[in-house]
């Protein structure tokens, strides 16, 4: 390629961060990300909001980057042992036996992206829906490595939220409505079915790339048709009463089958085989020449037809236990629809993840000064060693703890909106939100609970204000009341990683010399 | 008439100082990152000297040629690349000043300038074939004493040793490495991942470059990059990862082995190849005589599923039930696959199935008629895996005979983003280079390649078949795996044997250009390394330079006599006695205890570092003249032309 314009030289700065103009644009940013920071917080916005706030301390507080790179880097590492271990105060153990907890993370989540615009009884909904269908996801009985299932999401859009519904089993496209008469007559035991991944429309696509010429007379399409229909034959001789391909069906064959009373269904596309086959039990046929196995065919049991809005979908459900379900998400427009299905994505996402890790951590900010109240305490205590374990002073060593804690408490912080203002209390070291900036002797009328709902107010308790300076103390771990649950959870995998994933990318930024900007 | 530009000496230092103080802000342990973007919002972070280089996208005819020198020196010793540009910057500096105080007087020139460059040509040359000659045995008597000498085998051999183990060595070695490239966050991190899995990988009996070349041309297959994760989420896992998911769904199995077979080509039959022609319905007579039924299209391609059949027919005989592939099969294989429980994994890399073939010692199959049991492998799992938000299949295979101690393992390099898991893998692929040129025997590639250069410079219209007194490379002065402590101690040491030989060797030349001029020019050019790694405090370098003078002095002369006799006892024969080995090693110990808490370099790598530096800098001193050729799009701006350099050295120079 030519260039017929002087290139322009690249623009460079030294130590960008120490630059006023730069440093603006990250407060900028910081500030937008506060604002679309929910009560109910989100793992990327946390790493964010936390990421900037390291920088922005470590700035302020002038320490080298190297040192401020080190010390962050050391208190990462207290952080994750801390949230790691067994007697980690803002971590709860998730209870399988009841669904609370997890409808509680599922709904933090969900809540925590607000282009769903969802009601606060619609988030409640589809919290409950996505924990449902997780469910349905997990085998029950099967011995051995357990695999876990899959959910298949039907859109449907122009209905309620409170519409959405799960089912077990799968839900096909009809679109030919006049099988449905039908269908109706079936009877509900289990039926055989066949699923083919090969095209059925007469064309022999695996022949080659060479030629073939045909003579007179030879009529290679009735030759195929042919062939196909013999297909049909076999399966009306084996009494299948649904057949599903992957791909196109000719017309011809397509009438044949209907005609034998069997429902057809083509078009599946890729992403249903697999869900079909694992509901079913069928091996997908591709062979056009030889008898199907018996082997091959699949089950299904209780054909159902099922609308919504104008959809019309057949219901297939398992012959016997399968972790296969369908989730059918209803939403007022297609933005916000496809922003839902994002959503619970995502929420399955977080739910597979406590299977691995059976934790969650207190949302509402409670996390975040709880550590900050801990990592204060403890480094504390431990300043001589981490002093010569990090080569530096002891003062480069406060402010870098200084900084750290400080923007733990910012993040927590930012869940508040509309002037409120963030306190913490100096037993447990919780989240808490008051409405004004006075701190009054009757303070515990006021507050309610804590972030997450864990703490309620009680007059012997003491609070401070957020990034000011109080005692260091060693939070208190709550007494084990199986009748209190956190209001709020996050998922303590995504948050574990959202956090050294902060912490790594403030250090890159805070290693940055040279700048380099390529204009052209 | 295309332009032409002169270029006068200032020009050069002046464009080698531009690099310099770009790759500076990386350099040492108070170097950082080097962040480029782009008005388009990509971005770039690198720590990495020749990726840095590389990004700067530079004009200047001159820094693309020495850009480039410092990218082939890197790509074969991985390392180095910052150190080579300082080197060069200061190495100019000194020959400019030395030029400018003495333009050389013995010819008649037509202007200063010329008179300058022709100098400076000579005393870059005189160096480069000063360091030929004398550089391999300076090292040997100045730096190595001081060094210790890694042995691959005690590196592999067993973990729990007590005391500073051989394994602690080239773990420092890999330390100092990442150091300079990835910062100090991680260094330690990595390089016990490093250190893992080269353990990990260790053919007994074989030499350790045979272990780390395979890692080296296996690493992409071997290595998976995981974006989104903090860096010390990265791990080893047991087995192979292959990157591609189940085309059909994997079959759990209770079974203790699994049974594969890997397949370059299609296992359903083509009927037709391009440029074969079918002809149907043609005379009754000619059907009737090769086949009766042969008169439907359908038959043929019956025909093929049924060969198919017969395929996997015999795969179930061997017991198979894993199908690794090259290519994408057809919905019939996977269907018949599925069909007798057989997974089946398409569309496999060649290099991930070489791989695959050399660790579970199975020959892939070429033609899917003649599946014997050799083409069979057995593994020990065969399941999906899922790294980050990608599922792979991960296999495992059976201890074989040879490979008893080999325990295959693949490497998941996390980053926060696809741009840092690039760096992170890029740095590993360059440590296992680096440990490749600690290991090579010194002198067999890099010094005889300058020698080359040397000769043909000389005489400058001679050819590289010409050279006539250069003796086929046949002494290798110095042993490969000996490393030194990081932090500057090699350039102490080389300037103080550099200054040392400069005042024995000659008294008598005492032109700029004698033998004492160009070791004290190198010596000193040298210290440009410890100065900027001491550079955010002067009042260190100094301290460190007068440590070094009185730990030199103290043990220098017994240590250098001690070590030129066995020196020359053991160079006079060919093989080297261990046990005169030993004794250098443990007299080291006292010397070497001074600086164990640093990190290590490997000697080989500076070595070839400083041959490269004066091979670049003699190369680039020999260019006068820029022709900027012009392409017809290119006549407006004669900056951007497609600049091509011409070596345009007619100077009568001997």
């Amino acid at each position: 390629m030519s260039r017929l314009s002087t290139k322009s030289p690249s623009r460079c700065t030294d130590l960008p961060l120490d630059n006023a103009d730069i440093c603006k644009k990250l407060d900028l940013l910081r500030q937008l990300l506060r604002s679309c920071f929910g009560s109910d917080s989100d793992c990327g916005l946390f790493a964010a909001i936390l990421c900037l706030s390291l920088i922005e301390q470590a700035k302020q507080s002038g320490l080298r980057g190297n040192v401020a790179i080190r010390v962050n880097k050391h208190l990462l590492g207290l952080c994750t042992s801390y949230l790691q271990g067994e007697d980690c105060g803002c971590k709860v153990k998730l209870d399988f036996c009841s669904s609370q907890s997890l409808i509680t993370l599922a709904r933090s989540v969900i809540s925590s992206k607000p282009t769903c615009v969802l009601t606060e009884p619609e988030t409640l909904h589809i919290s409950r829906l996505a924990v449902q269908a997780f469910l349905l996801t997990v085998p029950c009985s099967s011995p051995g490595i357990v695999s876990l299932g899959k959910i298949v999401t039907v859109s449907v859009e122009g209905h309620g939220v409170l519409n959405s519904t799960v089912f077990p089993g799968v839900l096909l496209d009809m679109p030919d409505v006049f099988t449905i008469d039908k269908v109706e007559t079936l009877p509900s035991d289990a039926l055989r079915m066949v699923l083919f991944s090969a095209s059925l429309a007469g064309d022999l696509s695996e022949l080659g790339d060479g030629i073939i010429e045909l003579h007179p007379g030879v009529d290679t399409d009735s030759q195929i048709l042919d062939q196909l229909l013999e297909l049909g034959k076999q399966v009306v001789k084996d009494e299948v009463k649904l057949f599903v391909c992957q791909k196109v069906i000719h017309p011809v064959l397509q009438q044949y089958l209907r005609g034998h009373g069997i429902i057809v269904i083509e078009r599946l596309g890729i992403t249903l085989m697999e869900p079909l086959t694992q509901l079913t039990g069928a091996q997908p046929v591709a062979t056009l020449h030889t008898t199907i196995p018996a082997k091959a065919y699949g089950r299904v049991r209780d054909l159902r037809i099922r609308t919504f809005g104008s959809k019309t979908m057949l219901h297939l459900h398992p012959p016997g236990e399968c972790a296969i379900c369908t989730m059918i998400l209803c939403h007022r427009n297609e933005t916000m629809l496809s922003e839902l299905k994002v959503v619970c994505q995502k929420t399955e996402h977080v739910l597979r993840l406590t299977l691995r890790e059976p934790s969650a951590l207190l949302g509402g900010g409670c996390t975040e000064t709880h550590l900050a109240a801990y990592i204060r305490h403890k480094s504390m205590n431990e300043i001589p060693e981490t002093v010569s374990a990090l080569g530096c002073s002891q003062t480069e060593c406060l402010l870098g703890v200084e900084g750290f804690c400080r923007s733990l408490e910012a993040v927590a912080a930012a869940l508040e909106h509309d002037g409120r203002s963030s306190l913490m209390d100096l037993t447990h070291a919780h989240h808490w939100s008051h409405p004004t900036d006075v701190l009054t002797e009757h303070m515990g009328d006021s507050l309610g609970s804590c972030g997450c709902g864990l703490v309620e107010s009680s007059p012997i308790q003491k609070w401070t204000y957020l990034n000011s300076k109080y005692p260091q103390f060693s939070p208190a771990p709550l007494s084990e009341d199986a009748s209190v649950q956190p209001h709020v959870l996050d998922s303590f995998t995504a948050k574990l990683n959202a956090l050294q994933v902060a912490v790594e990318t403030a250090n890159l930024a805070l290693d940055v010399r040279y700048l380099i900007q390529d204009v052209n | 008439m295309p332009p032409v530009e002169r270029l006068h000496l200032d020009h050069v230092v002046q464009t080698v100082s531009v690099l310099e103080s770009v790759v500076l802000r990386s350099f040492g342990p108070e170097g950082g990152q080097v962040l480029f973007t782009r008005d388009t919002g990509q971005a770039m972070l690198s720590r990495s000297g020749a990726r840095i280089l590389t990004a700067l996208r530079l004009e200047h005819p001159l820094a693309r040629m020495v850009v480039e020198c410092v990218l082939k020196h890197s790509t074969v010793t991985g390392d180095g690349s910052k150190t080579f540009i300082l080197l060069l910057a200061s190495l100019l500096r000194m020959i400019h000043k030395m030029a400018c105080k003495e333009p050389n007087v013995s010819h008649t020139y037509t202007s200063r300038q010329t008179a300058e460059a022709s100098t400076a040509r000579h005393l870059a040359d005189n160096i480069l074939a000063f360091a030929l000659e004398e550089l391999d045995d300076l090292i040997a008597m100045g730096v190595i004493p001081y060094g210790c000498c890694l042995s691959w085998e005690d590196f592999t051999a067993k973990k729990h040793l007590p005391g500073p183990s051989n394994n602690d060595c080239v773990q420092k070695l890999l330390t100092s490495f990442f150091h300079s490239r990835l910062g100090r966050s991680h260094c330690d991190f990595i390089s016990k991942l490093t250190c893992e899995l080269l353990t990990h990988w260790k053919f007994k009996r074989d030499q350790p470059s045979l272990s780390l070349e395979f890692v080296n041309d296996n690493l992409d297959a071997l290595h998976t990059p995981v974006s989104g994760f903090p860096i010390s989420c990265s791990r080893l896992i047991e087995g192979q990862v292959i990157h591609r998911d189940f085309a059909t769904p994997c079959p759990q199995t209770e079974q203790k082995t699994v049974k594969a077979a890997v397949f370059s080509g299609y296992l359903q039959p083509k009927l037709l190849n391009a440029g074969q022609v079918l002809q149907l319905g043609c005379g009754e007579q000619w059907m009737e005589e090769n086949s009766k039924n042969n008169r439907s299209i359908v038959q043929f391609s019956a025909w093929t599923e049924r060969s198919l059949e017969c395929v996997f027919a015999n795969l179930q005989s061997l017991g198979v039930s894993v199908i690794l592939s090259a290519v994408k099969q057809s919905a019939a294989v996977l269907s018949l696959a599925a069909q007798a429980e057989m997974c089946v994994v398409e569309c496999v890399s060649e290099n991930e199935l070489s791989l695959f073939a050399q660790l579970s010692g199975a020959t892939p199959v070429s033609d899917c008629w003649m599946v014997e049991p050799e083409h069979v492998a057995t593994l020990t799992f065969c399941r999906p895996i899922l790294l980050g938000a990608h599922r792979y299949v991960h296999v495992a295979f059976n201890d074989s005979e040879e490979r008893v101690t080999v325990k295959p393992c693949s490497l998941v390099i996390c980053g926060l983003g696809e741009g840092q898991t690039d760096q992170y893998t890029c740095a590993f692929r360059d440590a296992i280079r680096m440990l490749l040129s600690t290991w090579e025997p010194m002198g067999m590639t890099a010094t005889t390649a300058s020698k080359r250069t040397l000769q043909s410079t000389k005489s400058t219209y001679s050819h590289v078949d010409q050279i006539p007194n250069v003796p086929p490379f046949q002494q290798c002065r110095l042993q490969p795996g000996y490393v030194i402590p990081a932090g500057g101690t090699f350039e102490f040491l080389l300037h103080h044997a550099l200054l040392q030989n400069g005042t024995s060797c000659s008294a008598s030349d005492d032109t700029v250009t004698s033998g004492l001029a160009v070791s004290q020019l190198l010596a000193n050019a040298l210290l440009i390394v410890p100065r900027q790694i001491y550079s955010h405090s002067p009042r260190h370098f100094l301290q460190a330079q007068a440590r070094f003078q009185t730990i030199i002095q103290n043990h220098s002369h017994p240590f250098s006599l001690v070590y030129k006799q066995e020196h020359r006892s053991i160079f006079g024969e060919s093989a080297f006695p261990l046990e005169e080995d030993k004794l250098t090693k443990q007299a080291d110990v006292s010397a070497k205890l001074f600086m164990s808490d640093s990190g290590l370099e490997s000697v080989s790598c500076k070595y070839q570092l400083l041959l490269a530096v004066l091979q670049c800098l003699s190369s680039i001193l020999h260019v006068d003249t820029v022709l900027h050729t012009h392409t017809a799009l290119h006549t407006q701006s004669r900056r951007l032309a497609n600049t091509s350099w011409e070596d345009t050295d007619d100077e009568t120079e001997d």
